[in-house]
């Protein structure tokens, strides 16, 4: 009797303190998010007042210009994230977008510099990009490979390929298609500038104004569901990775106008684009991949390095602030999530 | 009819078989055809060069690697925890301490970034791969910092190479020491992981996490562990590496990383549940480590080497996880 008793008061203590969790949880969860606003608003706030000329439209726009390269690979990685899932080993990720940005370059400026105009030696480059692509969508949807396995097998191969193409040396190029992305400007916004705002907001119509881009959601979201709606989940999760390589081909035209020469060493690029990817999650409201939070996220790395150099601040703390803030953002998603995204 | 069933049947269980085996009989073909192309490969001289030089530090990184994954995780920072280790060791040796103070003080430094790591887990409910991400960056910047921008730092003679070369250049029982230290690891990783409680939480934890709380394994508790063990056994591998090279080169640990997942997961395809193994690492680290000393013998160069281990790699694991999949 009296242990029954005892039973049925410890429950009633088990769902008061269950309750009690999940309100302080979600009172944390307020804090900690409102916390990483103001802590977001207040790094804004310091550049302005304290960075000299961080808000000059020259400026805004420079860094507008030094984003449209990780912004260009991060829509990619985002859109392989939005149709693989974003499970941490089985979910769809391409690590090979770097390399292959690297080795679309050195195609690139090689062609150029043997003479070839610009259109063939876009074209080609384009075309390397989408077949690497491609081969990572044969490994993933074709075999079954994993994709951080398939994708970092790609890497290799590319990396090294782009390593025999240019002998691990500077390949300079110029053309008038790089005349134009260097020097020419519309409206006052340069070419650069411009190459980023019309590639996001074609990929912002895509995925999230069509229903393609919905399908796609669909595929990565839960793919038997998407299957029994009839949706060719491989035809999609193909896509993404063929897309992925396009946008590291367009990416090296841009590096490659940038620099005027294919330049060893992109690879590095690879962690900044996850990380742009992964922390635009936090700009969306479900806390999944989107093109927007991805465009925010590169925005806000490229203010702060920005911010950084105006501020006479060595580069070095520019990596770790980023990491800092990676690990802020995705505690905050993962608190404002409850215990069940926690793995 | 029964006889065209019974070779179907054939025909699946031979696609199992050579799924399950494909990386065995890959590394058995490339160890002939190297043996057959390079007349120096298959010497005793040459193979101990390729374990003491290619493998040792990177299968030490991938017994760790080894542990997370099956755990159902993963660790970008290894690379970091290398450097750390090999920093704060040969910093301390430049300071003038003793190789016993410099050893425990880069161990220190590792089980420091494998805390750090564990807190972000299992307090914060950071996902693995994020969290160790950002750890990788802020490693990134504090090596920049400590080092003005990624300085080396040469202790090629005096006190401290002497205690480098206490370290890397001497043998035990007719082995060097490096060695010795990769066997004994390896040992007990493979314990630990495949013969004990732990190894036995570490796996239900990465078959099935929900399950794993349910039955009572204190999952924070075994996590941070398995996270702080990575991080030790990369921290291993950055004090070795300096001792070898008697340097500390900023941010030089993240080549292990690729290497040591991908070595990690081409083990795996050992077993059907495509679960990690010590003896699948090993031989993951093994096949990787003989076909780019291979692929030097018979005069491909270093550029081309990385293309032909993409190639092989993208190969063996489309031979495991295609015919496996054909196979069901």
């Amino acid at each position: 009797m009296s242990a029954t008793v005892l039973h049925t008061d410890v429950g009633v203590s088990d769902e008061k303190q269950a309750a009690a969790k999940s309100a302080g949880r979600r009172f944390g969860a307020l804090v900690v998010r409102l916390g990483a606003i103001a802590a977001f608003a207040a790094i804004m706030a310091y550049f302005v007042v304290f960075a000299p000329g961080f808000t000059s439209t020259f400026n805004l726009i420079n860094v507008v210009e030094q984003s449209a390269i990780l912004g260009v690979l991060a829509y990619g990685m985002t859109s392989v994230i939005i149709g693989g899932g974003s499970d941490v080993t089985e979910g769809g990720i391409d690590l090979s977008i770097a390399a292959n940005m690297g080795l679309c370059a050195a195609v690139y400026a090689t062609l150029l510099s043997m003479g070839y105009g610009d259109f063939l030696s876009v074209l080609a480059a384009i075309a390397v990009g989408m077949a690497v692509g491609a081969l990572n969508a044969l490994a993933v949807v074709g075999l079954g490979i994993l994709p951080l396995l398939a994708t970092l097998a790609v890497l290799n191969v590319a990396a090294g390929m782009e390593l025999t193409l240019t002998q691990n040396t500077v390949v300079g190029a110029s053309s008038p298609l790089l005349g134009v992305l260097v020097s020419g400007s519309f409206l006052g916004i340069s070419a650069l500038a411009w190459a980023l705002i019309v590639f996001s907001a074609i990929m912002i119509v895509v995925v999230h104004g069509t229903s393609f881009g919905l399908r796609l959601y669909a595929v990565g979201g839960h793919p038997e569901a998407a299957r029994a709606a009839g949706i060719s989940v491989p035809f999609y999760v193909s896509f993404t990775y063929v897309l992925s390589g396009f946008c590291a081909a367009v990416a090296s035209i841009l590096t490659v106008s940038r620099l005027s020469a294919s330049t060893p060493g992109s690879g590095e690029l690879l962690l900044s684009v996850l990380a742009a990817a992964l922390l635009g999650t936090v700009f969306s409201r479900r806390f999944v991949p989107t093109m927007g939070g991805t465009l925010l996220s590169v925005l806000f790395i490229g203010l702060l390095a920005n911010g950084f150099q105006l501020l006479n601040v060595s580069s070095y703390w520019v990596n770790g602030v980023q990491g800092a803030l990676i690990l802020l953002v995705v505690a905050i998603t993962s608190f404002a999530r409850g215990s069940e995204g926690s793995r | 009819m029964s006889v065209s069933t019974n070779d179907t049947t054939a025909k699946v269980s031979l696609r199992g078989f050579l799924a399950k085996y494909s990386v065995l009989i890959a590394f058995a073909a490339i160890v002939i055809f190297f043996s057959v192309a390079s007349p120096t490969f298959l010497t005793p001289a040459n193979l101990f060069n390729v374990l003491v030089n290619n493998v040792v530090m990177l299968a030490i990184v991938a017994l760790g690697l080894t542990i997370v994954i099956s755990s159902g995780g993963i660790d970008l920072s290894v690379g970091v925890s290398v450097d750390m280790a090999s920093m704060i060791f040969v910093m301390l040796l430049a300071a003038g301490y003793s190789g016993v103070v410099g050893v425990a003080g880069g161990l220190g430094a590792a089980l420091i970034v494998g805390v750090l790591n564990a807190i972000l887990i299992t307090r914060l409910n950071i996902s693995p791969f994020l969290a160790t991400l950002g750890v990788l960056f802020i490693g990134q910047s504090t090596q920049q910092l400590a080092t003005s921008g990624g300085q080396p730092i040469y202790l090629t003679s005096g006190y401290a190479a002497d205690q480098f070369n206490a370290i890397a250049r001497t043998a035990l029982f007719g082995m060097p020491t490096p060695v010795i230290v990769l066997i004994v690891l390896v040992v007990a990783v493979h314990v630990l992981l495949h013969r004990s409680v732990f190894g036995r939480y570490v796996q239900a934890m990465g078959a099935q996490p929900g399950v794993a709380w349910y039955s009572g394994i204190r999952v924070p508790r075994e996590l941070s562990m398995v996270h702080v063990l990575c991080a030790l056994l990369a921290g291993v591998t950055g004090i070795l590496l300096s001792a070898t090279v008697k340097s500390y080169v900023p941010l030089s640990g993240n080549a292990f990383l690729l290497d040591a997942i991908g070595a990690t997961f081409i083990g795996t395809t050992l077993s059907r549940e495509r679960k990690p193994s010590v003896i699948g690492t090993l031989l993951g680290v093994l096949l990787l480590a003989i076909v780019k000393n291979g692929l030097l013998l018979v005069g491909w160069n270093f550029y081309w080497q990385q293309v032909g281990i993409g190639v092989l790699v993208f190969l063996v694991l489309a031979a495991s996880f295609g015919l496996r999949r054909a196979a069901h």
